[in-house]
């Protein structure tokens, strides 16, 4: 297996820059998922790496090797569309070995390949079938299937399972992770799914805007996002975001909402912009619901998901916030409670969305 | 209640449709069975009324006389030949635009396929003068090439498969791009089959269009060895074929029409399915 570095790329459509000097390494073996909304980049620097888009500038490397100038076919690289795009007329073992007979591999070197891959994959007795005879999850495995055989430096998967229902996205999800703990074959994971990249991947790369906003572990972009948009983007339900003024309490932020409850915070004041407007993030879970609470509000919706209730609670000055009610909640839609939020996982964030945490 | 209202509705609306359907389909097939009962009556018969086609006797002879004609079969091969060789001749050529089409990107490739499209309005007629001078010029008349050529520049063709291509998803080329493959591999081995039905639909309707061409055979083939059917067929025709051969004259037509007749038992499916399809774009 290869790493992959990609060294200021930039991609322009006309005069719309849509990746702009872009640099990122990704380690041999590693599982990397590039993660945003749509429009934000992801998959145009994914086909810059397979060679199906141009690249306008910086440098491409694979496996130290430079291959921005090299067709697809030769940058050694597989891909797993997002609709499948077998080929239709052919049954399945002809897709697999499309690629495999174009660069004059052995007939017997093909059906070992194939006959392992479809016993990896369980797809072994779809071999003389075609793809409009399979269902949605079997033509997914052997997209799969046609990337396995080829033994690429590495795999690159666009939006692989948007096109499965819930319940099979879930179990190929866990498929490919087992996947990819048996190849441990450098993976690019393109996605919108937040749960998706989390689950999968070993390092994620969250875009927006054409541009990255942050790399790190998926505890890294949860516990420890860069931005306001990481941290709106990754977790469900979105971080809760309420306007603060800021105090010092002994070399750390205390942040004073607009009702006038204080959440002491273990963001050093020290590293924070003087004079700036800022805002608390604070995740749901870490709002509880305690007669103790400082922050009294009213519950207007409760979201009851089984293990756990999401409160839509509306605070005395009236903004909003989402806390979270372990257990079975006996919380009900206009009851009055005090919420108790812990400060030590709180975030600030300046007028730009950069944020501040706690130090580690 | 208003879905049964609903559903009795429909059955009514559909049985109507299906009335209207099998209408149309005898006003159709009428002319064709009053032609079909004629090349079986002699023709001294017809000559005193058309009526008697309605009872015996019939007879053959009709179209024993087309095998008498010197060159019938000769036009039929000329008319086979030309046939196949437009409709061989606009699946490649239009298979191949339609791809560049689709797919190449190439300057001033909108102005050119919109020129493509400017040839569905401009008809035979209005450069069979010109065209014929060519031929001229060329000495080409009186050559298969002459009648089949002109035939290949297939608007309908080119626009067709433009579109047919334009239809298949471009992740399918970019897999196989990524599976190494040339892109002259790409459109043989991985577009091209994917094209069967649209080929099928241009090549029956290229093959009955050529079958059935008359105006240009009958300018460029001017030696009787080169007629196709169609213009072997109206050179037998006397002035008074109306009057005193209107047996020969609706046997010749039923002849002529035959190989047409033996495509569409073979070809319905696409037939119908290329018009179901045009009805629908």
């Amino acid at each position: 297996m290869s790493s992959i570095e990609l060294d200021s790329v930039s991609k322009r459509f006309g005069s719309v820059e849509v990746i702009s000097e872009l640099s990122l390494t990704i380690h041999s073996g590693e599982f990397i998922a590039f993660l945003g909304p749509s429009g934000c980049g992801k998959s145009t620097l994914l086909r810059m790496i397979a060679g199906l888009e141009t690249v306008n500038g910086g440098e491409i490397r694979i496996g130290g090797e430079r291959v921005d100038h090299l067709p697809p076919g030769a940058r050694g690289v597989a891909m797993v569309f997002q609709h499948y795009a077998l080929y239709p007329h052919m049954t399945v073992f002809d897709n697999l070995a499309f690629g495999l007979k174009n660069i004059g591999t052995p007939k017997e070197e093909i059906a070992r390949r194939i006959e392992e891959a479809a016993r990896i994959l369980e797809i072994s007795h779809l071999l003389q079938r075609k793809p409009g005879q399979l269902s949605g999850g079997q033509r997914q495995r052997v997209a799969i299937g046609r990337a396995l055989v080829k033994d690429p430096k590495a795999y690159l998967f666009d939006e692989p399972l948007s096109n499965l229902d819930a319940a099979l996205r879930v179990r190929t999800r866990v498929e490919l992770a087992r996947l990819h703990q048996q190849t441990r074959a450098t993976t690019i994971f393109v996605t919108h799914d937040q749960v998706e990249a989390m689950t999968l991947a070993s390092r994620i790369v969250v875009m927006n805007a054409r541009k990255v906003e942050q790399v790190g572990t998926p505890m890294d972009i949860y516990g420890r996002p860069a931005t306001e948009f990481v941290a709106r983007f990754v977790g469900s339900p979105a971080m809760n975001f309420l306007p603060v003024q800021v105090r010092d309490r002994g070399g750390l932020a205390s942040a004073m909402l607009g009702d006038g409850s204080v959440i002491d915070t273990d963001v050093p004041a020290d590293a924070l912009p003087a004079g700036a407007e800022l805002r608390v993030g604070v995740r749901a879970e870490a709002i509880r619901v305690r007669q103790d609470g400082a922050i009294p509000g009213k519950v207007e919706v409760a979201e009851r998901l089984g293990d756990r209730t999401h409160l839509h609670v509306r605070l005395m000055d009236g903004s909003t916030l989402v806390a979270e009610d372990t257990g079975i909640s006996q919380v009900q839609p206009g009851d009055a409670v005090r919420l108790a939020v812990e400060g030590a996982t709180a975030h600030l964030f300046d007028a730009a969305g950069l944020a501040y945490h706690a130090r580690q | 209640m208003a879905a049964s209202e609903r559903i009795v509705g429909r059955g009514i609306g559909n049985k109507v449709i299906l009335a209207s359907v099998v209408l149309v389909a005898i006003v159709w097939m009428l002319p064709i069975a009053w032609v079909l009962i004629l090349s079986f009556k002699p023709n001294s018969e017809l000559m005193i009324s058309t009526a008697s086609a309605f009872h015996p006797p019939y007879t053959l002879k009709n179209y024993t006389d087309i095998f008498q004609t010197s060159g019938v079969f000769r036009w039929l091969w000329n008319s086979a030949v030309v046939s196949v060789g437009v409709t061989v001749g606009i699946l490649i050529l239009s298979s191949l635009a339609g791809y560049g089409f689709a797919r190449a990107e190439f300057k001033g490739r909108d102005v050119i396929f919109i020129l493509v499209l400017l040839g569905l309005a401009v008809p035979e007629q209005a450069v069979i003068i010109a065209r014929h001078q060519i031929f001229s010029d060329l000495k080409m008349h009186n050559t298969y090439p002459a009648i089949i050529l002109p035939g290949l520049s297939s608007a309908f063709g080119v626009f067709l498969m433009t579109q047919y291509f334009k239809a298949i998803p471009k992740d399918i080329d970019e897999a196989a791009m990524l599976d190494n493959a040339s892109r002259f591999k790409i459109f043989w081995k991985v577009l091209l089959p994917l094209t069967i039905p649209a080929q099928a639909t241009l090549g029956i309707f290229s093959f009955l269009g050529a079958w059935n061409d008359y105006l240009w055979p009958l300018i460029s083939a001017t030696k009787p060895e080169m007629f196709t059917i169609t213009v072997g067929i109206a050179s037998t025709q006397t002035n008074f074929a109306q009057s005193e051969g209107l047996g020969f004259l609706m046997a010749q037509a039923i002849f002529a029409g035959l190989p047409v007749f033996v495509v569409y038992l073979f070809f319905q499916k696409y037939i119908v399915r290329a018009v179901a399809g045009a009805a629908i774009t």
